[in-house]
């Protein structure tokens, strides 16, 4: 965790959660979820007998092990020079270095003592609950709504909160029977919301935070505004790409690009909530939950009329959630959205009235006498609504009330003090993400089943918003997609998105690594090597008329080729994926802008494309890979491969830099990557000699431009 | 020419070795370069003071002297060995002590948490304590508070108590005025002058000179990323003129 250090809350909030989602996708590699774990009692003989109820071994010893572990845990937090460490960490981490201690150890060792009294309570629950993946994690919940009683700080409180759930958990379970129900809504699943409830109750009595006036982060990356023209011109991209693509893929694999799309627009909606404001939810698959249900119920005929009734009440229930919410920041409001997920798929998703038979099938669009009957015209449905929606946020961020959001992120203090209204701005932004993510699920065109819209599913979203590069609307539908692709890309794949985006970053950004995505928005490479970020940057590709003609004519022979059945679709998928990896970044160097000149070997990097997309196209993908995930894998493989291979005919490496032969002393230092033969030679040239390079560099610049004596 | 060359050993203590020796030392932030090649020495037992307008690049400095930062080129030197790219822990632990700007305790701990925390550099804690609160009686009736409920000046007091017990061999000290009334900072800077009595060499940073030059031995005037002068305190009176003023 020690790369995250500095970063922003969401940041660090979102890389634990996609740790937790890992985990869980490894746990189920190892455990399928269809095999049984059963673990008898670790002490089954003993049996104490207290006021009439009977405790057995196993219970004792984990009320026990609770006692003990309680007491050991305040002595070495408050009586020993490590554990006060260990908080000295929260507080200021490079202070405690400044003493001479070791922050990367201590907070190892709190990790390290963290998880293993976790693991602690795994070994005693396991007699208790039968051990499956998801529910145990899920326990997390619990945990906090007991620790957040004491404010995650006090022992004692957590003691007491976890005293009080327990017992609530157990008196709901008592007092209601199966068939409970108040008025219409069934009660048979309230025992276990009881937790959810309890956090996000504890979480309201939470005294206020205090607006803190903290130092602002002076090295953060500014975020850069997006550019409407460009928005527009990707929306037109991703819509004629998806009839493109669209048409030529079979049903099922149509279906599952629907709900890419879906889950793509339910990302979408992370953007401006916690891209532009800096907020954070876990719930976003809750309200896209609302939207498809309001959809099903409501609007079966598909008319347009019921999927603004869909996004208006999704935005009424955002703004609700957002209500209480206001005071919260960072943790507290994740917990809180976190518990709102999982009270709305007990109590709300599961009610019959709700979700008939557990699932709730959206229809298709239907615009008036216009009426879309197919996957496919559904397909295209949601690519549009993406394309808009992704405009209507790229104009809202260029607004005054775009910027009054990107101000509320980076001080709150500073807008409070300035006479802004936060309250109406957080409520304004909560209620739009939620309108956005409730007309993903309105315009989803497929059936849902409950298990859809758990806490399980939201956390993902959120992650891979900001793994692709949160605040951006391309970023949203590379990670929304690929969370929609996952049932596809198997456990392989979701457990390395981090690194495959990592991949795809730097490839669509040559030289440039100053996404605002996982790289914690703070300069973590030496920063000589940050230096290189600002040489030999290749030229946006907007105003190349030429290379984006290229490009069109290079896709329409992909796809002309796949309609015809000259290439499979696995072979057409593995193109585009080059092409827009591998070739498209560097096109610019090949086809330059007017005025500029062309950079490195042009002909034999032409040629070597076309050949690239040409074998890629034809690999028989599908026949040569069995398993689907790892054919991604080996597609992107293959990109990289391809990318770097296109940059190395072209003299360009990896990172950017113009390779320079034949040193020039003007290349020093600017535009060059230069050996330390080339550049013992450029410095010969300009009158660096032996005796110079002993002195210290200001007089050896004194006396190179022409004035002090050695 | 080579007589305005930053660093060119012109001053008046450049009789006794230098404890802290910055070399050529360039430091930037991301791509900003933030020092152009500093040259710097703290003699042996001397207060030298660092001066010079905002963004001169004196907080960054201390950085990579305290070894926070890693310089981009040039070297760091303590009592003659190489200190350059050795990390900020380990400098604390051979007895350098640093009082960061503005943010010297632990907000969270209580005021013997605090001085528990200045332990790792090989003193022991009823030591620690003892000078603390015979130095600072107000931090003795408050060692059981919180630390970030104490007032400014007090929690000034705790940093520096800090400074006082581990009998460092070099002192390093950021802003210690910023933000506290002029009586606090007058008795702040009799305690640095105290320490200084002491044989302990002090590196202490201030935007606000009249006070410091009081306590001062040597001055250094600051201007973007490069040291414009080293003197005594009377001699760089110009300098420091034309650094604030642009003249």
């Amino acid at each position: 965790m020690r790369g995250i250090e500095g970063a922003q809350e969401v940041v660090k909030i979102v890389v634990t959660v996609s740790l937790m989602v890992a985990l869980i996708f490894v746990a189920l590699w190892i455990w399928p979820e269809d095999q049984a774990h059963p673990l008898g009692n670790l002490v089954s003989t003993g049996e104490l007998k207290v006021a009439g109820v009977t405790l057995t071994g196993q219970r004792l010893l984990t009320i026990g092990t609770a006692i003990v572990v309680a007491i050991v845990l305040r002595f070495i937090l408050r009586g020993t020079r490590l554990g006060i460490a260990m908080r000295a960490v929260v507080d200021d981490r490079s202070l405690l270095k400044l003493n001479g201690g070791r922050p990367d150890r201590t907070s190892m060792l709190s990790w390290a003592l963290g998880a293993s009294l976790a693991a602690v309570s795994g070994v005693l629950l396991a007699s208790e609950q039968a051990p499956s993946v998801i529910p145990l994690t899920l326990l997390v919940v619990n945990a906090y709504a007991a620790a957040v009683v004491g404010r995650l700080r006090s022992i004692p409180g957590a003691f007491a909160g976890s005293i009080v759930l327990g017992l609530a958990i157990s008196y709901v379970g008592a007092y209601t029977p199966a068939d409970a129900a108040w008025g219409p809504i069934a009660l048979d699943n309230l025992q276990r919301a009881v937790p959810a409830i309890m956090l996000f109750l504890v979480i309201l009595a939470q005294p206020q935070v205090r607006l803190r006036a903290h130092s602002l982060q002076r090295a953060r990356r500014p975020m850069p505004v997006p550019n409407q023209r460009l928005a527009a011109i990707g929306g037109l991209v991703l819509v004629a790409t998806v009839v493109g693509i669209g048409s030529l893929m079979s049903g099922p694999d149509q279906n599952t690009l629907l709900k890419g799309f879906g889950f793509a627009i339910a990302t979408l909606s992370l953007v401006p909530l916690t891209g532009y404001s800096g907020q954070i939810s876990l719930a976003q698959l809750t309200f896209t939950g609302i939207g498809a249900v309001v959809m099903a119920s409501w609007g079966a005929s598909g008319d347009v009329f019921w999927v603004f009734v869909a996004v208006a009440v999704c935005s009424a229930v955002g703004a609700l959630v957002a209500l209480p919410a206001l005071r919260l920041s960072g943790i507290y409001l994740a917990l809180a959205t976190a518990a709102f997920a999982i009270f709305c798929y007990w109590m709300v998703f599961q009610q019959q009235d709700v979700m008939p038979g557990s699932t709730a099938s959206v229809p298709y669009l239907k615009i008036g006498p216009l009426e879309v009957g197919s996957d496919f015209g559904q397909l295209v449905v949601l690519a549009v609504a993406f394309a808009v929606i992704a405009n209507v946020l790229v104009a809202l961020r260029r607004s005054a009330w775009g910027r009054r959001l990107t101000a509320m992120r980076d001080s709150p203090v500073a807008c409070a003090t300035l006479g802004l209204n936060l309250m109406s701005t957080k409520v304004g932004v909560f209620a739009l993400s939620a309108a956005i993510a409730g007309a993903g699920g309105a315009l989803a065109g497929r059936t849902f089943v409950v298990d859809d819209f758990g806490l399980d599913q939201s956390l993902p979203i959120t992650m891979l918003a900001v793994v692709g590069g949160i605040g951006s609307v391309g970023g949203a539908l590379l990670g929304g997609l690929l969370l929609g692709v996952a049932p596809i890309a198997t456990t392989a794949l979701a457990a390395n998105a981090i690194g495959v985006f990592r991949v795809l970053q730097r490839l669509g950004h040559p030289g440039d690594l100053g996404h605002a995505g996982l790289h914690g928005d703070r300069p973590r490479a030496h920063p000589r090597r940050c230096r290189s970020r600002h040489r030999g940057r290749l030229p946006g590709l907007l105003p190349l008329r030429e290379a984006i003609a290229a490009a069109i004519v290079a896709a329409a022979a992909l796809w002309l080729a796949a309609r015809t059945e000259l290439i499979a679709n696995w072979g057409l998928f593995a193109a585009v994926v080059v092409l827009a990896f591998a070739v498209l970044p560097v096109l610019p160097a090949i086809l330059p802008p007017p005025g500029e000149n062309r950079r490195g070997r042009v002909g034999p990097t032409a040629v070597w494309l076309v050949v690239l997309l040409a074998v890629t196209a034809l690999i028989p993908w599908e026949n040569a890979i069995g398993s689907t995930g790892f054919r991604l894998i080996a597609i992107l493989g293959w990109t990289v491969l391809g990318a770097l291979t296109t940059l190395g005919i072209l003299g360009l490496d990896p990172t950017g830099r113009l390779n320079v032969s034949g040193a020039s002393p003007d290349h020093i230092g600017l535009d060059s990557s230069l050996g330390d033969a080339e550049a013992m030679v450029a410095a010969a040239e300009v009158g660096v000699d032996e005796e110079l390079l002993s002195v210290p560099t200001p007089v050896a610049l004194e006396v190179l431009r022409g004035g002090g004596d050695r | 020419m080579s007589a305005q060359i930053p660093g060119s050993r012109s001053g008046a203590a450049s009789s006794s070795k230098p404890l802290l020796e910055l070399r050529g030392v360039t430091a930037a932030y991301g791509g900003i370069q933030v020092l152009h090649g500093v040259d710097l020495e703290v003699p042996e037992g001397a207060v030298l003071a660092l001066l010079g307008p905002n963004g001169a690049g004196k907080t960054t400095t201390i950085s990579v002297a305290c070894g926070l930062m890693e310089p981009t080129a040039g070297k760091v030197y303590m009592a003659g060995a190489d200190v350059t790219g050795v990390g900020a822990e380990e400098l604390a632990r051979r007895g350098v002590v640093t009082v960061p700007e503005g943010k010297g305790i632990f907000p969270n701990l209580t005021v013997k948490e605090n001085l528990l925390m200045a332990t790792y550099a090989g003193v022991d804690m009823d030591h620690v304590e003892a000078v603390a609160y015979e130095q600072f009686p107000r931090l003795g009736e408050r060692r059981t508070q919180v630390a970030g409920t104490l007032s400014g000046g007090e929690q000034q007091m705790l940093a520096m108590a800090r400074g006082l017990a581990v009998n460092p061999a070099v002192l390093l000290l950021d802003e210690l005025s910023m933000g506290l009334a002029p009586l606090v900072v007058e008795e702040l800077y009799g305690i640095v002058a105290r320490i200084a009595r002491t044989g302990t060499s002090i590196l202490v940073v201030e935007q606000f000179a009249r006070t410091v030059l009081g306590v001062a031995d040597l001055a250094a005037v600051m201007v973007n990323g490069r040291v414009r002068a080293v003197g005594r305190p009377s001699e760089i009176e110009n300098e420091l003129s034309a650094a604030y003023f642009g003249v």
